[in-house]
């Protein structure tokens, strides 16, 4: 049986009650006729129209006023059993029953209409609150999607569709089994999504229905469409219901920016926890390789100042290991600072200073490695003070120097000399040898890149890739080129940036 | 008869690091002590006095910096710290908390020996200074008339070049951190400033060096600080 056609039934079953309901009255009084003053019956049968009013709304109320009226006409005016009236007075009578019962019955429904749309909403809040605990709870997309989907059909009996976007930026259907989504609504999601203002359209499905597109409006950005799909006849009912969709959509945006946020979270948690177990290893390989190092260096180098001395060849041996040793530390101190640089976890610790210091300590520091070609340093006078972790820096030109020095023939010297640009100091390295080969050049800073394959002087290749990684860090750029005049060049760049006001010094001259 | 040579104590857990470390000193005439943890090394520190201790940064059992203030509360014997090199602030928290030098692996005997012979002389001497007068390279000082001579002729240096260059001379052969020469330079409020301590370390080196690019004296610890070298 249809909605309609038992509407249509209880309202019948309504007005034969009222009719009922007066003819009762009728019969009731009918045996009082005699003793019943006629104001008062009239007063019996308003109680009537009054609680049919009260009961069963405008229509039969009105109903029941003129039956009443007609009852009390037939029955109680004289004279009796005649519709007949012989004073004029009882059609007052009649007139004010009618406006009784419909001013009655008019606020009776007006009450019980409010009752209802009180009722429709608390039930609606309560809906509402299920729905924020169960998105309150949600932990997945799929449980937003979920939630969302059982109270808009319980609710609106509407089919419910949740776009997100991916990684693209372009829009999706959520759900394991997502549902199809026809071309023009996708187009309007589309719209919605990137204005952030609701619109209504065609069947999202490509059906006869219409659809809402509501944006889920983050409190950093938008996070998604929700469309919400009704039949053909109820766009009025959808219309009507929007602040309480607008309610859903803003819900549904807070649950999905909580498990975007979530997500993120989890994600730098599982960042930070690997990073500290790199770094953890890493140190402890350094320091587990460093050891056997450090007992080979320290065992030849005292071997080598033995007293009474070592028969020379035996000396040269010893000397011959105790550079090995040395060697490998380097190389092994390159590939750690390299592994920890491509790790990303290398934090600057960068600071203003000059560039003679760290250049000085790298010459101090290479010491023998330069193996006796001197290093000629040309610097500006008025070189500004650069920003740079010197540690790391350090690095760099001892790798550069000690490259330059092992491609150098003879004694000769190596050059080091810097410029200031207009954004960036420019500082060069150059030596004396054969250059870079030609086809070499673009490539000589990639990992384990070397001049030739097998070329007797030893070397690796990491040595020049962590220059080229420490000065990509501080924001500089790095290149090698084979000057005109001969030999080669490594040049590299770091910027100007601001250097930190210096005071000035009082000085009266107390230590001349 | 002889006298008994110094003392001193080693703080090593690796054997074959002590094996070459003890030749090497007991090849200058010094009486070696080992242990291989850091507790052990506070004890032994403690019941023998030794005159100088060399403590390895990378024991199991270890946080230096607890080592060197416990071993400060009571003496101020020197400590010379052996170390890797990436761990630039273990080393200047061990060097604040009052170590006196420090040697990164692998480190070359000859280095060791002579760290150990100056912080041994410094130690003797009981932080006095050996005289008034003081000389390196082609430079005179003369502390108590406040006379700087290069060459023979007068160098002129602004007051607080003078006193760096006091403090400096004051502790050489030993690590000063940035931290502390700021803090006895330019006071406690300036131990951030690094940037100064480093322009005022470049005008010693211009006025006093032959190459200042090249320093022979005023030498940097890269990312820890300065050491003055005779």
């Amino acid at each position: 049986m249809s909605i309609g056609k038992m509407k249509h039934e209880r309202a019948w079953q309504a007005h034969l009650l009222a009719a009922a309901a007066c003819g009762l009255t009728a019969f009731v009084a009918s045996p009082l006729r005699d003793r019943l003053d006629l104001a008062n019956t009239a007063m019996l049968f308003l109680l009537t129209v009054a609680l049919v009013a009260v009961r069963l709304g405008r229509g039969p109320a009105i109903l029941a006023a003129f039956c009443s009226v007609a009852l009390f006409d037939f029955f109680f005016v004289p004279p009796h059993l005649s519709f007949a009236v012989s004073d004029v007075q009882y059609l007052v009578t009649f007139a004010v029953m009618l406006a009784v019962a419909l001013i009655i019955s008019h606020l009776t429904t007006g009450l019980a209409n409010q009752a209802r749309e009180a009722k429709a909403r608390e039930r609606q809040t309560h809906s509402l609150y299920e729905l924020a605990k169960a998105l309150a709870g949600a932990v997945t997309q799929a449980q937003v999607l979920a939630a969302s989907e059982n109270f808009l059909s319980e609710n609106l009996h509407a089919e419910t569709m949740l776009l997100l976007p991916s990684a693209m930026e372009t829009l999706r259907v959520a759900g394991a089994m997502p549902k199809s989504i026809s071309l023009a609504a996708e187009y309007t999601a589309r719209l919605v999504y990137g204005s952030g203002e609701a619109a209504e359209g065609e069947d999202s499905a490509g059906g006869e229905g219409h659809s809402l597109f509501l944006p889920l409006r983050g409190s950093t950005r938008m996070r998604g469409v929700l469309v919400v799909s009704v039949g053909c006849g109820d766009l009025e009912k959808l219309r009507h219901q929007r602040p309480l969709l607008l309610a859903v959509a803003s819900l549904m945006a807070i649950a999905i920016e909580r498990l975007h946020f979530v997500e993120v979270a989890q994600a730098s948690q599982l960042q930070v926890a690997s990073e500290r177990l790199r770094s953890s290893i890493l140190s402890a390989l350094s320091h587990d390789v460093r050891t056997p190092l450090t007992v080979m260096y320290g065992l030849a180098d005292s071997l080598a100042l033995t007293k009474p001395a070592l028969p020379a060849s035996a000396q040269e041996t010893v000397i011959a290991i105790r550079e090995q040793a040395l060697r490998l530390n380097n190389m092994v101190g390159n590939l750690l600072d390299m592994a920890r640089l491509q790790a990303g976890q290398v934090s600057l610790r960068k600071e203003w200073q000059p560039l003679e210091e760290v250049i000085g300590a790298s010459i101090k520091l290479l010491g023998p490695g330069l193996q006796g070609h001197p290093v000629k340093v040309s610097l500006p006078a008025d070189l500004p003070m650069l920003e740079f972790d010197a540690v790391l820096m350090e690095r760099v030109f001892c790798n550069l120097l000690e490259n330059a020095a092992k491609y150098s023939p003879g004694s000769t010297d190596i050059d080091l000399h810097a410029q200031a640009r207009d954004a960036t100091i420019e500082i060069t390295i150059c030596n004396a040898g054969a250059g870079f080969p030609p086809a070499m050049l673009p490539r000589v800073f990639d990992l384990f890149e070397r001049g030739c394959v097998e070329s007797a002087v030893p070397g690796f290749g990491v040595g020049l890739a962590i220059c080229h990684a420490i000065v990509e860090a501080h924001g500089g750029a790095i290149h090698a080129f084979n000057p005109k005049s001969g030999g080669s060049c490594v040049c590299f760049t770091l910027p100007r940036g601001i250097p930190p006001q210096i005071e000035g010094e009082s000085d009266p001259g107390e230590t001349q | 008869m002889t006298l008994p040579g110094p003392l001193v104590l080693v703080v090593e857990d690796e054997v074959q690091i002590r094996r070459f470390v003890r030749t090497a000193l007991e090849g200058e005439g010094c009486r070696v002590a080992e242990v291989e943890t850091m507790a052990q090394g506070l004890i032994e520190a403690g019941t023998r006095k030794p005159d100088l201790v060399i403590l390895d940064l990378g024991l199991p059992d270890g946080d230096g910096v607890r080592f060197v203030q416990d071993l400060r509360a009571w003496s101020s014997l020197p400590v010379l710290i052996l170390s890797a090199r990436s761990t630039e602030s273990d080393k200047i928290g061990v060097l604040d908390a009052g170590a006196d030098d420090y040697l990164t692996k692998p480190f070359a005997v000859g280095e060791l020996l002579a760290r150990v012979r100056a912080l041994l002389r410094r130690s003797k001497l009981g932080g006095e200074a050996e005289s008034p007068l003081l000389r390196f390279g082609d430079v005179e000082v003369d502390l108590t008339r406040r006379q700087i001579l290069r060459q023979g002729l007068p160098v002129h240096l602004t007051p607080i070049e003078y006193r760096l260059l006091s403090v400096m001379l004051a502790n050489a052969g030993k690590v000063m951190t940035h931290r502390h020469l700021l803090r006895e330079v330019w006071g406690p409020s300036y131990v951030e400033s690094n940037h100064y301590l480093r322009i005022y370390v470049g005008h010693l080196r211009q006025k006093l060096e032959q190459d200042p690019t090249q320093p022979q004296h005023f030498l940097t610890e890269t990312g820890v600080g300065y050491r003055f070298q005779n």
